[in-house]
């Protein structure tokens, strides 16, 4: 079944999102392909930093003018992807004066609203900030959920006539007479058969324009194409606490540096980061060293974070970019800012366009740039409107109050919901009776995950991304199998098992490298929970060879007991206990 | 010699304290045997005299700015200035502003276990009650900065802090309780409400009584007027059903007055008795019990001025009017411990208060002193004497079996054995222990009319168990439990101390 279309839009992280939506709304016909999950990239492994262009303030005022820019607006048009937490550049006896003031000075000039405060004050703000800390710039720096804002911005676009296609790999760029015109996705069954759109088959989409939104795999999808793009991949590690010790973005002020932020993100705090050349995006090695520095250094600014309990670490993959021939040598000195290579000009290809560079806070202005772009090429005469329209979720704010009485939810549940789901929390929680807590740590009730299957379809994964059902302090050892067993009302058993496998493996991936202490007690009940009293470890619907049942005996009756055995069944003690003084 | 003795409850005390005694103290000090580590030396701790209000005054004369619970920012004695201490050794739960204590950081410890779900008495009656996880570790690590409210079911919990002994993994359970509770009523509950008057009142029931016991037997009477409870029922939400404790004609602090204080003076054994509201103005009986059971061994017994211990009030979240109290209690306290006296209570709430609560939810100066120096009557007794062998072969008069009930709070404390086991080798006296359920009272909770049924319900098994004891006297050391097992049962309830009192013929 092959269909054209005008536009596919290649990567399902923040700027594909942002490109489909932007394009759907102009009126084309857009389709938006990614070969697993929304977010699978880069985008779901980052800190969650909505940046006011502090961090930039120095070393690159462009991106700084656009982020604080684009901060503006993502407050106004996804207020509940976004926690409007406030930033602090903190400042230790032994970082450079001078620096500080650059920033302050950098700040400035970007209109980037500043204000200098004393250590007393800060701390006042923050208490767990260190006692030396001697003073701060306090910024409009915030937290974006980058799962939701992606979920949104893709539910806009499938309401303006966008299709959107999850676990669909583009196996080839399809060229023909020297110019682009579509690309040829696999529909992965996955192992679990899990049923999203013509599983095991493969479909050629046809296009007027291709845009590659793949981040750190454009050149991968390049190659295909049969033109270099020379992404430069920069892993980092970024450490996921339990509790939040602070509820404001807090940079250290100096140049760069490795482990310089921590940002409060839903229930946790996230640190970041490293940043180290890689050759390949999808295999790079996960090194202890760079948790723990994680966690020795930024204690320097929270000392509570030593002995606070991890939950996890994930490492995400940078798609910085150069122009060829700028031959920078350390990847923190590349610029951040992003590129558009119009591979018609630049490389005789038309018909495709590459986006490279960028960061989650102007993902929308990067999916307008690349919008008019793709319209100029196809002719199209439309308006880009994403700066102003709300994204589904923020058209207002979810009341809380009538949530908790509607709904009967009670308070921290109530709040929580209505945060994740915005003005989307009526219509969710509205026919689900009864709605039980299903993710104790995160809040979540059964209505949520149900909305979210009901979007996502048997993919936990998805679903816990939408909810964060699985995501706090047991990591889905309390709740994967409640999540499954929500699966189990339309899908068949092995589906569900699938996925519920999927999901248990894919907390226990992130938690691996967080096993000292308390994470490492609760992977210890965890594991005993799933493996003893649930049997997952042995549990016959899941092995290949039969059961042997001719292995059990028959029960107590049947065969007369050994001397040394069984003498004294079915006479245990019945004694209550009455005798107190034993 | 007589030590702190006053005049009736000692409010008028305040912060003076009995300068009088103080003339002594270098002398005394050379008498007496070096302070063993921790025990603060007399001086070191004295504190300028301060001002604490009649805790009569239930209106809100209290500064509005002062904290209901803090860690160092604010301490009308003087408290810690938490500037100075080493930054890497601080604790930043002490150093909150705003006197809120911010508990996100207790939900580390937990995994989910459900253990306290398992273990809470309400949970298990009531569908409704979401139980001690959701109220603890997962309420607070679902908080961000800026969310004030509290869900409304923490005012279900009855604060037995069974969940604190239930955890594997030492979760701050009654602390996250406590402090939610605290937030709840200071921000979310509406101070012109029945409840909220009538969780004042019963909370603080010290003011009541000190009133009632200046006309015992009119207080007594008036509460058996055919009707006065179910009027205070429709009035107040206070349960109709229950009986109202007698109020002694002389309370115990009178009686002691009028014996002249101690019997007994030795300045290198010295007890100070934290005989709380209770034993005080309803059972002065197991007060005098104390006081001669101490001086059959030898303690010379101080009674410092002193209010409240808190429970009530931390029961209903009037964490203002437990600091004010606990004010006076720790300076009056620390200034015995000073002396050489370790703090003993013959309720097992108020020994929980003292130990537990005091320094978990307020910075005052030498509360860790008071907390260290603190312990059960009869605890204390088997700790430093050799209660065994002074109770082998001891026979009691009359013959006596007792269905004895440990209350939570000495469950926490390690205690729930110790009454068995103490009158184990006594003759004449059977000790059947009536299982480890919750008793449903928990101080005020089981007073509530809203609550009582919960309460009763929660109950059930331990009036079970008692009937089927072979004893038909109760035994506990708990006045409030104490007043749940008469009111199941019609059971006489007496205090373990009553009859050590007995048994050692003091």
């Amino acid at each position: 079944m092959d269909q054209q279309v005008d536009v596919v839009v290649v990567g399902g992280g923040s700027t594909g999102c942002g490109v489909v939506r932007d394009l759907a709304r102009r009126g084309l016909d857009a389709v938006l392909v990614e070969k697993g999950n929304l977010t699978h990239g880069t985008t779901g492994r980052m800190h969650g930093l909505l940046h006011s262009g502090g961090r930039y303030a120095v070393s690159d005022q462009k991106s700084a003018r656009e982020c604080i820019e684009e901060n503006r607006v993502l407050r106004d048009i996804a207020g509940h992807c976004v926690e409007e937490t406030g930033g602090l550049f903190v400042k230790r006896p032994e970082d450079s004066e001078e620096y500080f003031q650059e920033k302050l000075e950098g700040c400035r000039a970007c209109d980037i609203p500043v204000e200098v405060i004393d250590g007393e004050e800060a701390r006042r703000r923050e208490p767990y900030l260190a006692r030396d800390v001697e003073k701060a710039i306090a910024l409009p720096d915030g937290a974006v959920d980058p799962f939701r804002l992606c979920v949104a911005n893709a539910a806009d676009a499938r309401e303006h006539g966008a299709r959107i296609e999850t676990h669909a790999p583009v196996t080839d760029v399809l060229v023909e007479g020297g110019e682009v015109v579509g690309v040829e996705v696999e529909h992965e069954t996955g192992p679990g058969e899990r049923v999203h759109r013509e599983p095991g088959t493969t479909e050629e989409i046809r296009a007027r324009h291709v845009v590659n939104a793949t981040g750190a795999w454009a050149g991968n999808l390049g190659e295909m194409a049969g033109v270099d793009v020379e992404v430069r991949p920069s892993k980092g590690v970024m450490t996921v606490m339990n509790t939040r010790q602070v509820d404001t973005v807090i940079n250290r002020c100096r140049p760069k540096g490795d482990a310089d932020i921590i940002v409060p993100h839903e229930t946790a705090c996230i640190l970041g980061t490293t940043d180290e050349e890689v050759d390949d995006p999808e295999d790079y090695p996960e090194e202890e060293w760079e948790v723990d520095l994680m966690i020795e250094t930024l204690s320097e600014l929270v000392p509570a974070l030593k002995d606070a309990r991890t939950l996890r670490s994930f490492w995400g993959v940078r798609p910085l970019y150069e122009p060829p021939g700028t031959g920078t040598e350390d990847p923190t000195d590349i610029t951040r800012d992003y590129f558009l290579l119009d591979h018609g000009d630049r490389d005789d290809l038309p018909g495709m366009t590459t986006i490279v560079g960028g960061k989650l806070t102007t993902y929308r202005m990067m999916a307008e740039s690349i919008s008019d772009h793709v319209c100029d090429a196809l002719g199209h005469d439309a308006t880009c409107d994403t700066a102003d329209a709300p994204l589904p979720g923020s058209e207002s704010e979810a009341r809380m109050a009538e949530l908790m009485d509607e709904f009967g939810l009670r308070s921290p549940v109530a709040r929580r919901s209505g945060q994740r789901l915005g003005s989307r929390a009526d219509d969710v929680l509205d026919d689900c009776d009864p709605n039980p807590v299903i993710c104790q740590c995160e809040g979540v009730t059964r209505a949520e995950v149900r909305d979210a299957i009901g979007e996502a379809g048997s993919d936990l994964n998805a679903v816990r991304l939408r909810t964060r059902a699985s995501m706090g302090n047991c990591q889905g050892g309390f709740c994967t199998h409640r999540i499954a067993a929500e699966l189990a009302q339309e899908y068949p058993e092995p589906v569900v098992r699938d996925a519920e496998d999927e999901l248990y493996q894919e907390r226990w991936k992130g938690q691996r490298h967080a096993l000292w202490g308390r994470q490492l007690s609760q992977a210890m009940l965890n594991h005993l929970l799933h493996a003893t009293t649930m049997n997952r470890d042995g549990d016959p619907a899941n092995l290949d060879s039969e059961v042997d049942f001719g292995a059990f005996d028959a029960g107590a009756d049947s065969e007369p007991a050994g001397p040394n055995e069984g003498g004294n069944a079915g006479t245990a003690t019945a004694d209550g206990g009455t005798d107190g003084d034993r | 010699m007589t030590r702190h003795t006053d005049d009736g409850d000692g409010d008028a005390e305040g912060g003076n304290g009995p300068d009088g005694e103080r003339g002594d103290g270098p002398a005394a000090d050379t008498d007496r045997s070096t302070p063993a580590p921790g025990v603060p030396e007399a001086g070191r701790d004295e504190q300028p005299s301060i001002f604490v209000p009649d805790d009569g005054e239930v209106s809100d004369e209290t500064p509005p700015e002062r904290p209901a619970t803090d860690g160092g920012v604010e301490s009308a004695t003087g408290g810690s200035d938490s500037a100075d201490l080493d930054p890497d050794a601080y604790d930043p739960v002490d150093v909150f502003p705003g006197g809120d204590l911010d508990l996100r950081e207790g939900a580390d410890s937990c995994y989910k276990c459900t253990s306290c779900d398992t273990s809470c008495p309400v949970a298990e009656v009531d569908e409704e009650f979401p139980g001690p996880k959701f109220q603890g570790p997962e309420q607070w690590r679902l908080k961000r900065k800026g969310d004030h409210d509290i869900d409304e079911s923490i005012t279900s919990c009855s604060n037995c802090m069974r969940c604190d002994d239930a955890c594997p993994s030492s979760v701050p359970l009654s602390q996250m309780h406590n402090e939610a509770r605290g937030q709840f009523v200071e921000s979310q509950m509406e101070k012109l409400s029945r409840e909220y008057v009538r969780n004042r009142i019963l909370s603080n029931y010290r003011f009541f009584a000190s009133i009632a016991s200046k006309v015992p037997r009119l207080a007594n009477a008036a509460t058996k007027i055919p009707g006065a409870m179910k009027l205070g029922e429709k009035v107040l939400g206070i349960a109709g059903d229950r009986e109202f404790p007698d109020f002694a004609t002389q309370t115990f602090r009178e009686w002691w007055k009028d014996r002249g204080g101690a019997q007994v003076t030795d300045p290198d054994k010295r007890v100070a008795y934290f005989h709380g509201c209770y034993s005080n103005y309803n059972t002065p009986e197991v007060g005098k019990a104390m006081v001669r059971v101490y001086e059959h061994f030898g303690y010379e017994v101080m009674v410092p001025p002193q209010k409240c211990s808190g429970t009530p009030m931390f029961a209903n979240g009037m964490l203002k009017d437990a600091r004010r109290h606990a004010e006076t209690n720790v300076e009056n306290l620390v200034e015995a411990i000073g002396e050489g006296a370790d703090v003993i209570a013959s309720c097992t709430s108020c020994s929980l208060s003292l130990r537990q609560e005091y320094p978990e939810l307020f910075d005052i100066h030498g509360i860790e002193d008071v907390s260290e120096h603190t312990y059960e009557a009869l605890e204390y007794l088997r700790i430093n004497e050799d209660l065994e062998g002074e109770l082998a072969g001891t026979e009691l008069a009359d013959e006596q079996a007792f269905a004895y009930h440990a209350p939570c709070h000495a469950r926490n404390q390690g205690l729930s054995r110790q009454a068995v086991e103490t009158f184990r080798d006594v003759d004449g006296v059977t000790m059947e222990d009536v299982g480890d359920s919750c008793s449903g009272i928990s101080g005020t909770y089981g007073w509530k009319a809203e609550k009582y049924e919960t309460s009763m319900e929660i109950g059930e098994e331990m009036f079970e168990h008692m009937e089927d004891a072979k004893g038909d006297v109760g035994m506990t050391e708990c006045p409030t439990c104490a007043m749940q097992m008469e009111h199941g049962t019609g059971y006489e309830v007496e205090h373990p101390l009553q009859l050590l009192e007995d048994a050692v013929g003091a």
